[in-house]
């Protein structure tokens, strides 16, 4: 039984739920179209001040018919009821009244009352104290209420006043509301009694009728509001799904111009800016596109004679300490370097404008990112040791396989390693690996001197350094981070970096399990457990984006 | 823009109502039904208010406002209740026991007052008595009772002992009956199961709307006591309404309890569609008993109320035939049927000579009187030039009323002399005899006419010396004896009668004199007792014979200036049309 219950309880409680959540949703879905559709807005507000005017005029319009109705009803039973006077008084006159004299009266007021219940009548003699006078049919003496009494008690002879009341009846005719209207002459009070049964039937056909037009009535402006909206909104929509596309870089978007009106020369400006825009867009394309190629040209340009002057730097260098001068010697040093700094510049900038021309392709293959992890701490373990940091690996017990371009992600983990070996003041790098159903990550964070805000997004732009005051000489050639950058991009996923002045940066690589494949989430968190807060994690996912 | 078309709408939409808010000043002529004017039960009625007693007031005027409020029946006489003491019982119910009086107690006489007690007298003259089942008997006698009262805890007096015995007895005043009872009929079977007899009761109307229960309980509770062994009823013993008679829509289900199994349907139908037709509201009713819809015998479920005219109190009208013939007596001697305004001899001979002569319903013979009226002749067949019979002879000093036939066949005279009177009736093939029972042996009886339904009969007697029209029943005492008595006044406003005829099962066509009239008219005197109604306009010289049958012109043999003259109704369907003389013959009858 209490099982029985509580079970009834919940489900009734899962129904009240469940209806909630449906009108809550329903009211959501009602205020966003609301709230994004101009004909919606209108359409309803033009139903609800359309609604209010039809009541007041329904109001005022009843208000008058029902009046006409009872000046018209009063009249007519003040005319009875000085029909029925000047009877009771040709009948009985001003004598007292003899009981079977005042029976042919009432008999005779009966006889108009007639079967239909058009009336009924009301006597009484106010000289007789044993009974309170004759009614008609059913009807009770209350009826006839107690102000009216009063009323004509005090009135002069040959007054009359009206009334509204309720008609009560002996038996079971139910009561019923009624005009009452009595006068008075020598000693006998008569009483008119009119039932409004019908009077209240016509008014509530009216009032129905009324209903049903302003109804209607408000249902058509609606309808004509819906179709003119419809005729200016239509357009306004249509531009706007053209400047949607238009930004979306769709450029040769154009919006149809028809007519001559408003709403064509809309399109016309419209389609005149778009017009621009593309010429420009296009120019300045072209622009790009002559410059990267004006890059990658010197850069091969430059190729050539690098090697010869390679050739004699080499020469010079094998050869310094044949130099009597030792600054001879320290020279052909520093040209080595520089030499060699200039070749890897070269080499970035030549792969970089392979990345700008769209030329870069990707060599996927099926590979353990813990394997790819390993030889390239492996490769920089020296450096790291040179400068007193230790390579901390957290890697998963089980391969973290994904389809990537073995050369391009060695590059971009040597990249971040050989960065966070640089910046990472001797401090501990931690480098995990993580995957799940659909990508792979790596991360690789460091405790150095970490990043300011807004510098997250910069780390990635080409020539961009840290700290503008360090030499130029040391560290990488400041396109390593956006050749990475473009590398991740290649493979369909994500390089991000995350920093706080003081508590270090990390970045993470997020790739795809297949190549190619659109990425969702990463594996791993931007900002590392137990560092930072949730402001600055969206301003780097915004900036990843 | 939107609102310059709400605006717009608004304004058109108020000068279309106006514009169509007109009253037609022309068109088409429409007619409609007369209305029926009978008189209906349910027709509009008064009812007196009663007042509560008032702290102040002595016991003469309790008793006063007791006898008026009881005229109430208002909330079962709640009001009246009032008057009387906690400790009194009174129930009048709806079928009281009703003194009737001609006339209110105005003063009652306080006889004795002792402390706490009182003792209140009133008179008045009683006219008659109403018992429970309805039936009215007239008995004029000069009232004397007492009612005792005394003082309550509260300082007032109230009424604690009530004249007779009778625990709901009511003083009601003629204007006070006339007012808060109707008179209904009921219907029962005439003894050869087909005719329907109407059984007039005064019924109080509480409201219309229980009148049709009121109505329908009365019938089953069987005739009254007048009636009782004339007639039959359909309903088994013990039948009841098992709910109150519920009308929706001028359909009404009368639900009778399980005994009525036991009764035969179409019967049963006959008598409560004759007893429910006098109410308007009801114009098909159904059957039920125990709930289920029962169906009579070649009827639908819900079956009109003007069914069953075969059962008509009437007796059954042949088909084809719209109104009878009239027979009349010609003055050259022979007995005529009345084509138009003209009398077409049938039959010659001494028996055309025969003085009020009455034909048999089947036309296979006639009856007369001598010219003295101190012989009954019988005569066969009602054509040529038949040789009358003597059936019977006068005693000394006596004579004969005009024979009249019964339905099936039977003649009925009376031999009356001025303080005697002996019934005769003769079956169809058998000798006349004597009554057994008569109920006017004492009285001279100057009219004699037996009802088509064969168990009421009309006579003029003499009663206290002026003659009188009643109406009483023929029963058949359980030895097979006749007895036709129980004779009850009809009406008392005329003083003097001549002859009478049955104009249809509730009204009388009577030759007589109204009170403060000096010349005998025509009259229409209903059964119930309600008012009477002149006939036509004109002179009729000296009426000495009337004739009347349903849906016929009523046929009035006069003397005027020596002459015998059968006069009509110019229009006979207006009872205003006066009245013409064209035919020279006699003694109009119809054979029905």
């Amino acid at each position: 039984m209490s099982a029985g219950m509580t079970r009834a309880k919940r489900s009734v409680r899962r129904g009240l739920g469940a209806v909630h959540r449906a009108l809550r949703s329903a009211v959501r879905t009602g205020y966003t179209r609301w709230r994004r559709s101009i004909q919606v807005r209108i359409v309803t507000s033009t139903l609800f001040i359309s609604a209010i005017v039809v009541a007041i005029l329904g109001a005022f319009l009843m208000q008058q018919v029902s009046s006409a109705l009872m000046d018209g009803k009063v009249k007519a039973a003040r005319l009875q009821l000085d029909d029925g006077l000047a009877q009771v008084q040709r009948d009985l006159g001003n004598s007292p009244g003899d009981g079977s004299r005042l029976n042919a009266t009432i008999d005779r007021l009966k006889s108009r009352s007639g079967p239909s219940g058009l009336y009924e009548v009301y006597i009484r003699d106010t000289t007789e104290q044993y009974f309170d006078g004759y009614t008609t049919n059913e009807l009770r003496e209350e009826s006839v209420p107690r102000r009216l009494r009063e009323e004509l008690k005090n009135a002069p002879a040959g007054a009359s006043a009206y009334t509204y009341g309720k008609l009560s009846y002996v038996g079971d005719r139910p009561s019923e509301r009624g005009l009452i209207v009595g006068g008075k002459t020598g000693q006998f009070e008569l009483y008119y009694l009119f039932p409004l049964e019908e009077e209240q039937r016509t008014l509530t056909n009216v009032g129905r009728s009324l209903a049903g037009v302003g109804v209607v009535l408000v249902l058509l402006l609606a309808a004509i509001a819906a179709l003119v909206t419809r005729q200016v909104v239509l357009p306004v929509r249509l531009a706007a799904q053209g400047a949607q596309r238009l930004a979306a870089g769709r450029l040769e978007e154009r919006m149809r111009v028809r007519g001559e009106d408003d709403l064509a020369r809309l399109a016309r400006s419209f389609n005149d800016m778009a017009a621009n825009l593309q010429e420009k867009i296009g120019e300045l394309e072209d622009l790009s596109q002559v410059q990267r190629q004006f890059v990658s040209d010197v850069s091969h340009e430059l190729r050539t004679p690098l090697t010869t002057i390679r050739i004699a730097a080499d020469m010079l260098y094998e050869n310094r300490d044949t130099f009597d001068d030792p600054a001879v010697g320290r020279s052909a040093e520093l040209l080595q370097s520089q030499l060699e700094r200039f070749e890897s510049l070269l080499a970035d900038l030549l792969e970089i404008s392979r990345h700008d021309a769209g030329a870069a392709t990707l060599d996927a293959e099926s590979l353990d990112m813990r394997d790819l992890v390993l030889r390239v701490v492996g490769d920089i373990q020296g450096l790291a040791e040179r400068k007193g940091s230790k390579v901390v690996l957290q890697l998963p017990g089980e391969p973290c396989m994904a389809e990537v371009d073995r050369r391009r992600v060695e590059r971009i983990l040597r990249n971040l390693l050989v960065n966070a070996v640089e910046h990472g003041e001797g401090e501990d790098i931690v480098v995990s690996v993580a995957a799940d159903r659909d990508a792979v990550a790596v991360a690789v964070r460091d405790h150095g001197v970490g990043l300011k805000p807004g510098e997250g997004q910069m780390v990635f732009d080409r020539f961009w350094r840290a700290d503008p005051a360090r030499a130029r000489t040391t560290g990488g050639t400041g396109l390593g981070l956006s050749i990475s950058r473009e590398d991740a991009q290649l493979h369909g996923g994500w390089l991000q970096a995350w920093g706080e002045p003081g508590a270090g940066s990390q970045f993470r690589l997020s790739l795809p399990r297949v190549a190619g494949a659109e990425l969702r989430g990463s594996p791993l968190p931007l900002v590392p457990p137990g560092a930072g807060d949730a402001r600055p994690l969206y301003a780097e996912l915004e900036a990843g984006e | 823009m939107k609102r310059g078309t709400c605006l717009l709408a608004g304004g058109l939409f108020v000068l279309g109502g106006a514009g169509c808010a007109t009253v037609p000043s022309g068109g088409q002529v429409v007619t409609g039904k007369p209305a029926e004017r009978a008189e209906r039960v349910d027709d509009p009625y008064v009812r007196l208010i009663p007042v509560k007693p008032r702290p102040e007031w002595g016991p003469a005027q309790i008793v006063s406002g007791f006898l008026a409020a009881s005229a109430s029946f208002d909330d079962n006489h709640h009001v009246a209740k009032t008057y009387l003491s906690p400790q009194t019982s009174w129930n009048p119910g709806l079928r009281p026991f009703v003194t009737v009086l001609s006339s209110r107690i105005i003063a009652p006489q306080v006889v004795r007052t002792a402390g706490d007690q009182a003792t209140v007298r009133v008179t008045g003259d009683e006219l008659g008595t109403i018992t429970s089942d309805g039936q009215y008997t007239a008995s004029p006698k000069g009232l004397d009772s007492t009612f005792q009262l005394a003082k309550t805890p509260q300082g007032v007096w109230r009424i604690t002992g009530m004249p007779g015995d009778d625990k709901g007895g009511l003083f009601l005043s003629k204007d006070d009956v006339e007012r808060a009872m109707r008179t209904v009929n009921l219907f029962f079977f005439a003894p050869d199961q087909q005719t329907l007899v109407p059984n007039g009761i005064f019924l109080p109307v509480v409201n219309r709307q229980t009148l049709p229960t009121q109505l329908v309980q009365a019938l089953l509770a069987g005739p009254t006591s007048w009636l009782n062994g004339a007639v039959r009823t359909a309903f088994p013993p013990r039948t009841r309404l098992r709910r109150g008679v519920h009308i929706e829509k001028d359909v009404a289900t009368v639900d009778l309890s399980e005994e009525a199994h036991a009764g035969n349907i179409e019967r049963m139908s006959a008598q409560l569609s004759w007893t429910m037709r006098q109410l308007s509201e009801i114009k098909r009713w159904r059957l039920q008993i125990n709930g289920e819809t029962v169906i009579a015998q070649d009827m639908e479920a819900t079956q009109p109320v003007h069914a069953w005219e075969g059962n008509s109190p009437d007796g059954q009208v042949p088909q084809g035939e719209t109104h009878e013939n009239a027979y009349v007596v010609g003055s050259s001697g022979y007995l005529g049927t009345l084509q138009g305004d003209r009398a077409q001899p049938i039959v010659t001979g001494p028996g055309g000579r025969l003085s009020r002569p009455a034909i048999a319903p089947d036309y296979q013979e006639f009856a007369g009187l001598s010219a003295t009226g101190r012989q009954v002749f019988v005569a066969a067949p009602v054509t040529g030039a038949p040789t009358p019979h003597v059936l019977l002879t006068a005693q000394e000093g006596a004579r004969f009323t005009a024979p009249s036939w019964s339905n099936d066949g039977t003649l009925w005279v009376v031999e009356t002399r001025r303080d005697e009177s002996w019934l005769w009736v003769r079956p169809r093939g058998r000798p006349a005899v004597r009554a057994a029972h008569w109920g006017l042996g004492g009285r001279e009886v100057l009219a004699f006419r037996v009802a088509r339904d064969g168990v009421r009969a009309a006579v003029i007697a003499r009663i206290d010396g002026r003659p009188q029209v009643q109406v009483g029943r023929i029963a058949h005492a359980p030895d097979g004896s006749l007895d036709v008595g129980s004779f009850l006044p009809v009406s008392s406003e005329l003083q003097d009668a001549v002859d009478l005829a049955w104009r249809d099962y509730n009204t009388l066509a009577v030759l007589g004199r109204a009170k403060r009239d000096s010349q005998t008219l025509p009259f229409l005197m209903p059964i119930s007792g309600s008012a009477i109604t002149s006939l036509g306009v004109g002179s009729l010289g000296e009426p000495r014979t009337i004739a009347a049958a349903p849906g016929a012109p009523i046929l009035i043999g006069t003397r005027s200036s020596g002459k015998e003259q059968v006069c009509r109704q110019r229009v006979p369907s207006n009872s205003y049309s006066p009245w013409i003389c064209p035919t020279a013959a006699k003694d109009p009858s119809y054979p029905r």
